[in-house]
């Protein structure tokens, strides 16, 4: 059940309904969402939702074994649980998502270099939504550890977090602290708040609809064919890609966070204008930030105490690991690999030049307008973001190599134009660039709350974006790209 | 709740009045427009008046040239074809349209396996180029239901027209000369390097071939007479693919045109544009064979 589906949208009225008419008692109203979000869950998979359920409760008690152990003042122990459960964290990624990889990986090398080796791939199907709940339960399990949170004594609360369903398939990969605060009080039923939420769920399903799945249409005609198609146009594919992946993945977080808001919580926010940025460090600053956050938390800043006596080279050694496990974390392959060790080699001149830590600002005019010299380094960003993405983007290795074949050696042939594709995503994708360009320059300009202003005003802003998404939206239900991560 | 249902009733009041603002605006605009999908859908579903129509998918489209028809027969002649696949789900609403405002003399039916088999290429969606017709015939609602769209499309006009507005604006100026009655002339020849010929292996698709019987019965209701037909290919398969329509036209006493294989077509590749589309040439004179081969079955 996707999101932008009618499906969902009889699913969620009757959530609401049911929802809000036990808002003063905040144990039915949690028992009652916990219930919906593994019935939303068990339309993906069954099974997996009793995999999801053991994984709660096994974390839960954990929890509850490591803060006993601190109370105790036995680190050892403490550390020994905590341990534990990031292996069950990763043991079950690497269960579904990368055993069959690597051992196919070391059966090959093992070949290569003369030993017999072979192995009988595994039929897994990796649970939707994986690398997003297993690291929120292992974050959970680490805050208790460093000591940020108290173990959450209800476990519906607890499972709550866990399985929430607007996040539970593709993020953001929200805190336990600000989520488990919000589950143990009651969520009123707030129109404004309601109203807020509604406008972003409308916002994403535009990204989605009217821009993500309109450039598909152009960048998989050329990708999936691109052995009959000209360098220009693969290029120009190419350069829509990343577009098309900020619509997409932006388009559910914004989707996810306006159903979250709906329902009284407030989730982290995933995408702040990615390509307005200096450097590629600004980058991952914007984009997916829940990951990239809890990443940094969790493993680059660890790692880049453990080596400061390195220095420099302790930092580059610590980025290069964490971007790698950035490009793992989307999945088992090797171009998954080299998409996180390219973004790594871009921080190499921040670091050396000492600009890692230190956060660029982009100047504007006299008009608030970006300046010029600040413009083209924003294009280069760009530039650098969508050749990564090829790479992320092939299935394989050899795949990517003949796709930069073609593009420097068939020069002849022009442009592949699909006019309807071109024009409405080009209508879609001016109304996004405008709002990211207001709200990132022109903020005072911004669409205030539907209190603060003239309802009218505000309404035919809702109404107009409805219409907008009729007229330009693909409504064949395309799965979001991030599903699959 | 009182201020939200306020809010709930201003914005659908307001969508209400600006989707059947922008509806009426767009559906003048896919009147007007030239570009191929939009002038053949909106004209044969909407406006001619023609005595004789040709209906299928691409082949039909592209093979059936009205002014050879015109000229042999002296009767007005349109091709009612569309090219993307079209299968029965299409030409049983767009019939259903046609008949809610005349009564064709004859209808050549350009026989697909898309419009009897189950082609996982070809399904119900593809009645979703009836949408702004929606409302004008039973049959056109009921194919529009078939394919899970028929409310959509009656609470919203603008989504009748979606993804359609770069058409719209752009077809006014180009895309299909309105004179050829529908023919859409294919310039090129065909490339025979690495051929091979398209194999159909799929099923019956009951609900297909019920609703191709139902078209028989339709016309023969009305009184029209109804032929079905095949174009030729350059390359055939050697499965009996049109089994099937050969047997409902033997039920129904229609005649049944078969050139799948005709030698005067198969293998020529001077006539073809690609191996299942003749060429402006090959079109031409494919059509001065049929308009003689059919000449009885107009005339009687």
């Amino acid at each position: 059940m996707v999101v932008n589906s009618l499906t969902f949208l009889w699913f969620f009225l009757f959530v609401m309904v049911v929802y809000y008419l036990c808002q003063t008692k905040k144990e039915i109203q949690n028992v009652f969402l916990l219930a919906c979000s593994y019935w939303f869950y068990s339309q993906v998979d069954i099974k997996m939702t009793i995999l999801l359920v053991i994984l709660t409760l096994v974390f839960w008690l954990l929890g509850k074994g490591i803060y006993h152990f601190m109370e105790k003042e036995d680190e050892q122990k403490a550390g020994l649980m905590t341990s534990l459960g990031v292996t069950i964290g990763i043991g079950a990624l690497f269960y579904f998502k990368y055993l069959n990889f690597f051992a196919e990986s070391i059966a090959s090398f093992a070949s290569f270099i003369g030993f017999h080796m072979s192995w009988t791939a595994l039929h897994l199907v990796v649970p939707i939504g994986l690398s997003f709940f297993t690291f929120k339960l292992m974050s959970y399990v680490l805050d208790i550890h460093h000591g940020k949170i108290l173990p959450e004594g209800n476990i519906v609360s607890f499972a709550n977090y866990i399985a929430f369903f607007p996040t539970i398939l593709s993020g953001p990969i929200d805190r336990p602290k600000p989520f488990l605060m919000q589950a143990n009080v009651a969520r009123l039923f707030k129109p404004d708040q309601l109203m807020t939420g509604f406008r972003r769920v409308l916002w994403g399903m535009f990204l989605k609809m009217c821009i993500a799945d309109r450039l598909d249409i152009y960048v998989s005609a050329v990708w999936n064919n691109y052995e009959h198609h000209s360098a220009i146009s693969i290029l120009f594919a190419s350069l829509l890609y990343p577009l098309q992946m900020y619509a997409d993945f932006g388009g559910y977080s914004e989707m996810a966070i306006g159903v979250a808001l709906m329902l009284g919580f407030k989730v982290a926010e995933n995408f702040k204008r990615p390509f307005f940025v200096l450097d590629i460090a600004g980058y991952w600053s914007r984009w997916h930030m829940t990951l990239t956050s809890w990443l940094t938390d969790y493993v680059f800043l660890p790692l880049n105490i453990k080596f400061r006596d390195w220095g420099v080279y302790g930092t580059i050694f610590a980025i290069m690991l964490n971007m790698t496990f950035i490009g793992l974390w989307h999945g088992a392959n090797w171009t998954f690999l080299l998409f996180g060790i390219y973004h790594g080699l871009w921080y190499i001149p921040l670091m050396v030049g000492g600009g890692f830590f230190k956060k660029r600002k982009i100047k504007v005019n006299a008009h608030g307008w970006p300046k010029q010299e600040y413009v083209w380094k924003m294009i280069g960003i760009y530039l650098v973001v969508t050749f990564g993405l090829m790479l992320f983007h092939s299935a394989t290795i050899g795949e990517f190599w003949h796709i930069c074949e073609r593009i420097a050696t068939h020069w002849r042939g022009g442009l592949f134009t699909d006019l309807s594709a071109m024009v409405n995503g080009a209508i879609c994708l001016t109304a996004l660039i405008y709002v990211d360009i207001q709200e990132e320059w022109f903020p005072k300009y911004q669409l205030p709350l539907p209190h603060q202003i003239n309802r009218w005003r505000w309404e035919l802003t809702v109404a107009v974006e409805i219409v907008a998404i009729l007229l330009f939206g693909v409504f064949d239900n395309n799965q979001f790209i991030y599903f699959q991560f | 709740m009182k201020k939200l249902l306020i809010h709930i009733l201003i914005i659908a009041g307001l969508f209400f009045v600006i989707d059947r603002t922008a509806g009426l605006i767009l559906k003048q605009l896919y009147s007007q427009s030239n570009a191929t999908d939009e002038y053949k859908i909106g004209y044969a579903n909407a406006e001619t008046t023609d005595d004789i129509l040709f209906m299928g998918s691409s082949r039909c489209l592209h093979h059936f040239v009205p002014s050879v028809f015109k000229e042999a027969y002296g009767m007005t002649c349109f091709n009612a074809a569309d090219w993307g696949i079209k299968n029965i789900y299409y030409h049983y609403g767009l019939l259903g349209n046609i008949l809610s405002r005349y009564t064709p003399k004859v209808i050549v039916f350009e026989i697909h396996p898309c419009d009897y088999l189950d082609t996982p290429y070809s399904g119900t969606e593809r009645a979703g180029s009836l949408a702004p017709f929606c409302g004008m015939s039973n049959e056109c609602d009921e194919m529009l239901r078939i394919s899970g769209n028929y409310w959509p499309y009656k609470l919203s006009t603008v989504y009748r027209y979606t993804g359609s507005l770069p058409a719209l604006v752009f077809g006014r100026w180009g895309g299909m000369d309105r004179s050829l009655k529908g023919w859409k002339p294919l310039d090129g020849q065909l490339d025979t390097i690495g051929l091979k010929a398209e194999e159909f292996p799929f099923p019956v698709h009951q609900e297909k071939l019920q609703l191709l019987e139902r078209f028989i019965q339709e016309c023969q209701a009305k009184g029209i007479r109804l032929s079905f037909i095949v174009s030729p290919m350059y390359i055939c398969t050697k499965q009996d693919i049109y089994k099937e329509p050969c047997d409902l036209a033997k039920q129904y006493n229609i005649p049944f045109f078969d050139y799948f294989r005709d030698p005067q077509f198969m293998g020529h590749a001077e006539l073809f544009y690609d191996y299942g589309h003749l060429n402006r040439e090959g079109a031409t004179i494919f059509s001065k064979k049929v308009s003689n081969d059919l000449k009885d079955f107009i005339k009687q």
